[in-house]
């Protein structure tokens, strides 16, 4: 489903960007020996990639991502790692990038390097997130973030949910949500994400499965 | 779409905000609750209110002060260091009885500290924090929708006794995304009607003085009976809490906000192997629970009270319990959460130890 050497996933805050990314450098693991995941959300300080850097290296994956005492600050950094990554042919990569206008303004900032690899875009959305509960401003913000990012979005996904709360029927309005918003702006949909625990078989889309990294204190691991 | 949406808590407090009727924000962004500082900058255009940045917190809290004088809602949101900024604002704004809205999404301290989830402002919101006898009403969410719901209370407890009323969350709480139900808008003729003291323009009417100032100390101190006047009536009327499992539990966890919420995993844990427990949460850390506590833990053989700090709410449990049994205590801090094992741990050695 992922099968260019580069996959960016951006979208609005909180639309499941890092969930989905680390899920993705999961599959990819099983078909390729080198697999990493460059984190450049400059904007979250809470529920990152970065926060699951050792259960990612066990598996093998390398995680990019300020070092040390700087990955728990919400400062601007994008590691030089990046670039290394981006070139090297041997590695597939999966760029996660922070939302909104602010992390997209980092990820214009590899246009240069990116420009002329393997790259696909994605854009993740939950209709469910207040920024993106209309077609109208999932529209807006997709063309602006595309803007500000300097890329070219290839693929629209749905992730439509409400978190422990999500029915099926929260996941079909996704999908009929994002085949809206595709066809006003012409972008395809690659998939619909269903998180772990939830029965649903592909309807309109194929359907990724994730196994949710992302948790609060209180659940049982 | 009127059903639930996917929020975070500091998107969920800033939209609880305007669905009350607050249609003024003063604010400085800060870690960990910059969202609701930005949520509001676009919000509030959309509803035909004001947002304004401030240059900094002292500024924002005096902002806060002047828009509260004419009685109209308004709050600001803040994270630790900002909130020991503001603490002489919330000083004069308690003496001059105004209606005003303070969230604190508490991160790791003191000084400039990190920028994870603690609780240790604990005594900062409840005991004082500026100078003078006065105290705020202390609402503590352990939910999103719980946090919805109190910031919805809150401007109804701010009206209802002229008294500033602070929301402390923690990091966690405001970063976290969670399926909540936002309540409709209230109609903004419908709020509380404040022109017997507010600076509303005095044309053809004595002016009215808000002032926390009397030169006179038989005056300040007249001025000063009356804060406590209301602060009884409000411990008489405005106790919140919550109970989990109470009644057949030989121990007794007692902790507030999203620590609560891990204390609530404990208690699965633990019944599971057998031990009795139950969890005690104050939701309004002032006025405190403290009658509610006593009697939750009557006949109880041990409370261990758990805090991300390194203990402050404890005082108050033990000024529950008033000496009638031993309160032990777990704390980590610094933006160190604890997990649900370790707090077990703790709680079996206590077990151990009663048995």
């Amino acid at each position: 489903m992922f099968d260019s050497r580069i996959s960016v996933f951006m979208g609005m805050f909180g639309s499941g960007k890092t969930e989905i990314s680390l899920n993705v450098a999961l599959e990819l693991k099983e078909k390729f020996e080198h697999v990493a995941l460059a984190d450049i959300d400059v904007i979250s300080s809470y529920f990152r990639s970065r926060d699951y850097i050792s259960e990612l290296e066990r598996i093998g994956i390398r995680l990019i991502a300020p070092h040390g005492a700087l990955m728990h600050a919400d400062l601007p950094i994008i590691t030089a790692a990046v670039y290394g990554y981006i070139s090297n042919e041997t590695y597939s990569l999966i760029i996660d990038v922070g939302g909104n206008d602010d992390g997209a303004v980092a990820l214009g900032s590899l246009k240069v390097a990116l420009d002329g690899k393997d790259v696909r875009t994605y854009f993740v959305l939950n209709p469910y997130r207040p920024f993106t509960d209309t077609i109208e401003k999932a529209v807006e913000h997709i063309s602006r973030l595309s803007k500000v990012s300097r890329r070219k979005i290839d693929y629209l996904i749905n992730n439509a949910n409400l978190g422990n709360e999500t029915t099926l029927e929260n996941i079909r309005y996704g999908e009929r949500f994002v085949s809206e918003v595709s066809k006003r702006i012409n972008i395809p949909v690659l998939a619909t994400v269903v998180a772990d625990g939830i029965c649903f078989n592909a309807e309109k889309f194929p359907v990724f499965k994730i196994k949710k990294f992302l948790k609060t204190p209180w659940d049982i691991r | 779409m009127a059903e639930k949406v996917m929020v975070k808590g500091n998107e969920a407090m800033g939209e609880a905000a305007v669905r009350a009727g607050c249609r003024l924000y003063f604010g400085y962004p800060i870690t960990p609750q910059s969202e609701l500082t930005e949520y509001m900058s676009r919000r509030l255009p959309e509803v035909e209110g004001t947002f304004l940045q401030s240059e900094s917190e002292v500024a924002a809290v005096n902002m806060i002060y002047g828009a509260a004088s004419t009685g109209t809602r308004v709050m600001t949101s803040t994270s630790s260091p900002g909130f020991s900024l503001m603490q002489e604002g919330i000083s004069y704004i308690a003496g001059a009885e105004l209606p005003s809205v303070f969230i604190n999404v508490v991160r790791g301290g003191p000084g400039l500290g990190d920028i994870q989830p603690a609780q240790s402002d604990y005594f900062q919101g409840t005991k004082g924090g500026g100078h003078g006898d006065y105290h705020l009403i202390v609402l503590a969410p352990s939910s999103v929708q719980e946090a919805v719901d109190l910031v919805q209370l809150a401007f109804d407890l701010a009206d209802k006794y002229r008294n500033p009323v602070l929301v402390l969350a923690d990091g966690m709480l405001g970063q976290m995304m969670e399926p909540v139900e936002f309540p409709e808008f209230r109609d903004l003729n419908t709020l509380p009607d404040h022109s017997s003291w507010a600076m509303q323009g005095c044309e053809g009417r004595e002016p009215h003085k808000i002032t926390s100032f009397d030169i006179d100390p038989i005056n300040l101190e007249k001025m000063n009976l009356g804060y406590q006047k209301k602060y009884r009536e409000i411990e008489a009327n405005e106790v919140r809490y919550e109970t989990e499992m109470i009644e057949d539990a030989e121990y007794l966890l007692v902790g507030y906000g999203t620590m609560a919420r891990i204390l609530g995993t404990v208690v699965k844990m633990a019944r599971n192997e057998g031990i009795k427990v139950g969890l005690f949460r104050p939701i309004t850390l002032w006025p405190f629970p403290y009658k509610e506590l006593e009697s939750a833990a009557e006949g109880k053989k041990a409370l261990l009270t758990v805090e991300m700090s390194m203990g402050q709410m404890v005082e108050d449990v033990r000024l529950a319990i008033n000496g009638k049994m031993h309160v032990d205590f777990y704390g980590r801090t610094g933006g160190v959460v604890p997990t649900p094992e370790e707090v077990l741990r703790e709680l079996k050695k206590i077990v151990e130890r009663s048995e």
